[in-house]
């Protein structure tokens, strides 16, 4: 960057009419002690996330760590290790700043004490109750919305708490403009809304147990429009509204560019929320739909930047100030990180770059350099910033918060490049064939098991990204015990003259009207974030020729019903995805590629996101039933040396039937077209349909009970994909019967 | 990505036309055509003129613009050519830096939230101009693909991949019903190859020493689609789903399935321990094979 000298920085234009008289001056007090609660809430979060993800790393390398119980498999620790990290450490990192800058930039306390702390036990209680759900196997399977209904429903209520204590704060402003950071807020706090509600739309079947609105093409368009903009919108812009507090603050120099700050903003906002489809390039969703995806990815590199460009210039001449303070540097490698991420996320939504790193550990790699990098580095510098100011007491030791930076850097790059390396090599070994045409890796496992060392260092990156978090903890233990905590801090502001009094209401930048008028500034915001969703969702849903049905896919039968259930239960998707894509390697390895019409009956889609197994997609009638069967049981008997665990209390567990009927109902509600009364037969359907599955099992001398839950599930298994090789004269046969 | 070697090519077919017109009116008695090496060779060092040609001028033009530095920017300064886009140009080429960052004026604004002033700099220009470009590109990707459907999407992407796969395999090698006519390889080499591919592909379901687990005991001489070596590759190459069968084309080669077949056939009446019972038909031994 440029270190040419600065003139010293003069402090702004005097007042732009001296003569007014003195106001009267409004005594307040900002309230630090739900600052406070929310930063350690954050780290104490933090924490029990990463554990969590260290823990899942080490059972990729080795399968016993996931200890032979059901609510410790990689399945159901995974989503628990996502949503601790993004909603609880980042979540109350979010509100921690919020929290802190806007009361400041707004020069008012709160709206409400009381709403804060509703606020802040609401959010921890819906963390918790993820941390009880998720190992028990409550789980929509829908990635980063895992929570089921009930839980779902608390979070909407406690957003809507947080919205109403932010905009009562901006309406009760003693400053007349809205700072660019609130802006940043206003925007996350409604398109996380919208996005929240519109993905966890789904009807009941028991208080744990709901599916999904939407099925198939259409689930998965609305999911990763979803779980797209949850990274743009729970992990980037509110981030970048801290960044514009924390980061001139810290520096105490000016923000770079004012109209870089607009154009960034308006820009990032709308092309964000059409990028969602590039989760799903290759796949059954249609093309047009895929290709904006693509196209508005590209177009988001610009945006994105526009952000870091702001933040890395505000630091000029201030660079010899990040020599010495451990907070800036957390701020710099913060704003790096999400300038690299932000720059390969379109890079990946190039076909021919996702058709190699899709699927593999190069996705996982991408996303936690926007974890650990941006979020975690600029939440720690936050931090280290905060808890001097709220404790009136200077830092314990800036020796050890330099410490913290060089573990956590290291711990990114031990973390990062094992990944890449393998998410790159396994996505070129899954393509390779050999000069006789064959797959040169036909057995997936080899491809696996070339990438356990880079789980090993993986696994150690995150060792020494999270003992430096214990480092910053015990850092701010001491700084805090050294310390008070200021819990009302005291401020003075004049308050606000009316509108047509004011000389600072008047004239400007057009785009001072809009900081002048939180409303209108968040309903420009709102069009901005619906019009993208709105274009690739809307034909999806109406037009039929988006997804061409296919006569010979009939609803799954209610042991198969049961049995996928189950799959989603224990998180399978976490692993094996179910979407062949249209490539040679592909139909080679697995079989004929999904197609849209076979996905019509699937509430939820369960497509999945990485291929830690191989595609499942094809499997049904591709093994006998005693292969899946010695199959789940050890997972070594029939692949030696798989990392998948074994999932021994599918053989003990009897399948609850209790709710059966009732999901047959919802189902056909929904528009599967179960026959009138088929919620009468369908539990004595289910046991006729296990008999025969037993029966089979028999001949090969294996013995199990009919009311087992390995037996719904090898029914689902053996069902997966195989409607489409039903002959077409087979479907014209039967239904001529 | 082809442009460049598709415009040289354009480049030196031109230039063999016209020497090659040359040549033709020298020489009165016509050559034969010159045999394809020799004219790939010519299309070499045409390349290799011309590349060599361009290189030149670009040196040259550089060391022009180094040498005539202080003219240029004499009249860039020109108030008159600094604001043309012919000036612009000629800005970039006497590395005028401010064109790609931007002017920096730091001009503060009365702005002060909590503290935090705002300057009111430029957007810089790298950083403008690329989101233009981005933006050329999305409208560009969306009229290829969309508009003018040029380009492949991944259905006719796929298509075209599996008729340029299909060009590897024999016609009838796909045909289930058409025995293949092989001899068992007997060659150790081929045995001990044909044992690795066994144990790493076959056992979870045939044991390691094929006495039967999931699938049939294959060491007795009881089959149940043949044991015959063109039967069992049969087997082994297109399955038998309906038992829970794998079919390994596509995993194995050709010449891998021979060698697991060969290898099974080497083991029969070796009598493992743990052997399952007889399944299927009774078939008089084939001919036996070397023992490893």
């Amino acid at each position: 960057m440029q270190v040419e000298p600065l003139p010293p920085v003069v402090a702004p234009h005097p007042p732009l009419v001296p003569s007014t008289p003195a106001r009267a001056v409004d005594t307040f007090f900002y309230d630090n002690k739900i600052v406070r609660d929310f930063g350690v809430a954050t780290v104490i979060w933090g924490i029990i996330g990463m554990l969590v993800g260290v823990l899942a790393a080490f059972q990729l390398a080795r399968p016993e760590l996931n200890m032979g119980t059901a609510y410790t498999t990689f399945g159901r620790i995974r989503p628990l290790h996502t949503n601790a990290v993004i909603f609880a450490f980042v979540g109350n990192g979010i509100f921690t700043g919020v929290y802190y800058s806007l009361q400041r930039l707004c020069k008012a306390r709160m709206f409400s004490d009381k709403l804060s702390k509703l606020h802040f036990w609401g959010w921890q209680l819906i963390i918790l109750s993820a941390v009880a759900t998720l190992p028990l196997g409550f789980t929509t399977s829908k990635e980063y919305a895992e929570l089921e209904w009930p839980i779902d429903i608390a979070i909407t209520l406690v957003w809507v708490v947080f919205g109403w204590n932010m905009f009562g704060t901006i309406a009760r402003r003693r400053e007349r403009h809205l700072y660019v950071g609130i802006w940043f807020y206003i925007a996350t706090f409604l398109t996380v809304a919208v996005l929240h509600i519109v993905n966890s739309m789904a009807v009941p079947v028991s208080f744990m147990k709901s599916y999904s609105l939407y099925a198939g093409v259409q689930d998965a368009l609305v999911q990763w429009w979803y779980g797209h903009n949850a990274v743009a919108f729970f992990l980037t812009t509110p981030y970048l509204g801290l960044m514009y507090y924390f980061l001139p603050k810290a520096a105490e120099r000016p923000v770079y560019s004012y109209r870089l700050s607009i154009i960034h903003f308006w820009s990032l906002i709308f092309i964000y929320i059409w990028a969602g489809p590039h989760h799903l390039l290759y796949t059954a969703l249609p093309d047009w739909a895929q290709s904006l995806g693509v196209a508005f990815s590209v177009m988001l590199i610009a945006p994105s930047w526009g952000g870091m460009i702001n933040g890395l210039l505000t630091l000029r001449g201030a660079w010899d100030k990040v020599r010495e303070e451990p907070v800036l540097k957390f701020f710099v490698v913060a704003v790096t990180a999400y300038g690299m991420a932000t720059f390969e996320g379109p890079m990946l939504s190039l076909k021919n770059v996702n058709a190699i790193a899709h699927f593999t550990d190069w996705i996982v790699a991408h996303v936690h350099v926007g974890a650990l990098g941006w979020n975690g580095f600029l939440t720690f510098g936050m931090l280290y910033w905060l808890w001097p100011r709220l404790y009136r007491t200077p830092l314990h030791s800036k020796k050890l918060a330099n410490t913290h930076f060089w573990l956590g850097t290291l711990g990114i790059l031990f973390y990062a490049l094992p990944m890449y390396w393998a998410g790159f090599t396994q996505g070129l070994m899954w393509k390779q064939f050999n000069a006789e045409g064959m797959l040169q890796y036909p057995n997936f496992l080899e491809t696996v098991l070339n990438l356990v060392p880079m789980y090993y260092l993986r696994g150690i990156g995150g060792v020494l990204y999270l003992s430096g978090v214990f480092v910053m903890l015990y850092n701010l233990i001491k700084t805090a015990s050294a310390g008070t905590l200021l819990t009302d801090e005291k401020a003075q502001a004049a308050p606000l003259l009316p509108e047509a009094q004011d000389p600072h209401a008047q004239g400007g930048h057009w785009h001072r009207w809009v900081e002048r008028r939180p409303f209108q500034l968040a309903v420009g915001a709102t069009i901005a974030i619906l019009i993208g969703g709105a274009i690739e969702m809307i034909p999806t849903f109406l037009v039929e020729s988006n997804v061409p049905t296919i006569a010979s896919v009939k609803p799954y039968t209610s042991l198969e019903l049961q049995g996928r259930d189950l799959y989603i239960k224990e998180g399978c998707s976490n692993c094996h995805t179910q979407m062949v894509r249209p490539f040679r390697s592909e139909t080679e390895r697995y079989g004929e590629y999904s197609k849209a019409g076979e996905f019509v009956y699937d509430r939820p889609f369960l497509w999945g996101s990485k291929r830690t197994g191989p595609d499942l997609h094809r499997v049904g009638q591709k093994y006998p039933h005693s292969w899946h069967y010695n199959h789940m049981l050890d997972p070594t008997s029939m692949s030696p040396g798989s990392i998948m665990p074994a999932y021994p209390w599918l053989f003990d567990n009897d399948i609850d039937y209790s709710t059966l009927p009732k999901k047959i109902t919802v189902l056909r509600d929904l528009g599967t077209p179960y026959p009138a009364g088929f919620e009468q037969q369908a539990v004595a359907d289910a046991r006729r349909q296990a008999q025969g599955i037993v029966a089979e099992l028999k001949k090969e001398e294996i013995e199990v009970k009919s009311d087992k839950e390995i037996v719904a599930l090898i029914a689902y298994l053996q069902r997966l994909g195989t409607d489409i090789k039903v002959k077409p004269e087979q479907v014209a046969a039967t239904s001529a019967e | 990505m082809s442009l460049v070697p598709n415009l040289l090519r354009g480049a030196a077919t031109l230039l063999l036309l016209t020497t090659g017109d040359a040549q033709a009116q020298t020489d009165a008695p016509v050559a034969p055509p010159a045999p394809a090496d020799s004219q790939a060779m010519l299309l070499w060092f045409l390349l290799g003129a011309l590349a060599l040609v361009v290189a030149l001028v670009a040196l040259l033009f550089t060391a022009l613009v180094i040498r005539l530095r202080p003219q240029l920017r004499r009249i860039y300064e020109l108030p008159t050519v600094r604001g043309s886009w012919s000036g612009q140009v000629l800005g970039l080429l006497v590395g005028d830096a401010v064109l790609v960052r931007g002017e920096v004026r730091d001009e503060i604004l009365d702005h002060d939230y909590d503290g935090i002033h705002e300057f009111d700099n430029d957007l810089p220009p790298w950083w403008k101009y690329s989101f233009y470009a981005t933006i050329l590109f999305a409208i560009g990707y969306l009229g290829y693909y969309h508009v003018s459907q040029s380009g492949q999407l991944q259905g006719d992407e796929y298509a075209a991949e599996m008729q340029q796969a299909a060009l590897l395999i024999s016609a009838d090698a796909d045909d289930p019903n058409k025995l293949t006519t092989y001899a068992a390889l007997t060659a150790a080499g081929d045995l001990s190859s044909g044992k690795s591919l066994f144990v790493t592909n076959c056992a979870p379901c045939h044991g390691v020493n094929a006495e039967g687990k999931v699938g049939p005991n294959l060491t007795d001489e009881y089959w149940l689609h043949g044991g015959e070596v063109n039967h069992v590759y049969k087997t082994i190459k297109f399955g038998v789903p309906s038992k829970g069968m794998v079919a390994w084309k596509g995993k194995l080669s050709g010449k891998q399935i021979l060698q697991v077949s060969s290898y099974l056939l080497s083991l029969q009446g070796s009598n493992p321990a743990g052997a399952k019972e007889p399944q299927g038909e009774k078939e008089a031994p084939t001919k036996p094979v070397a023992k490893l």
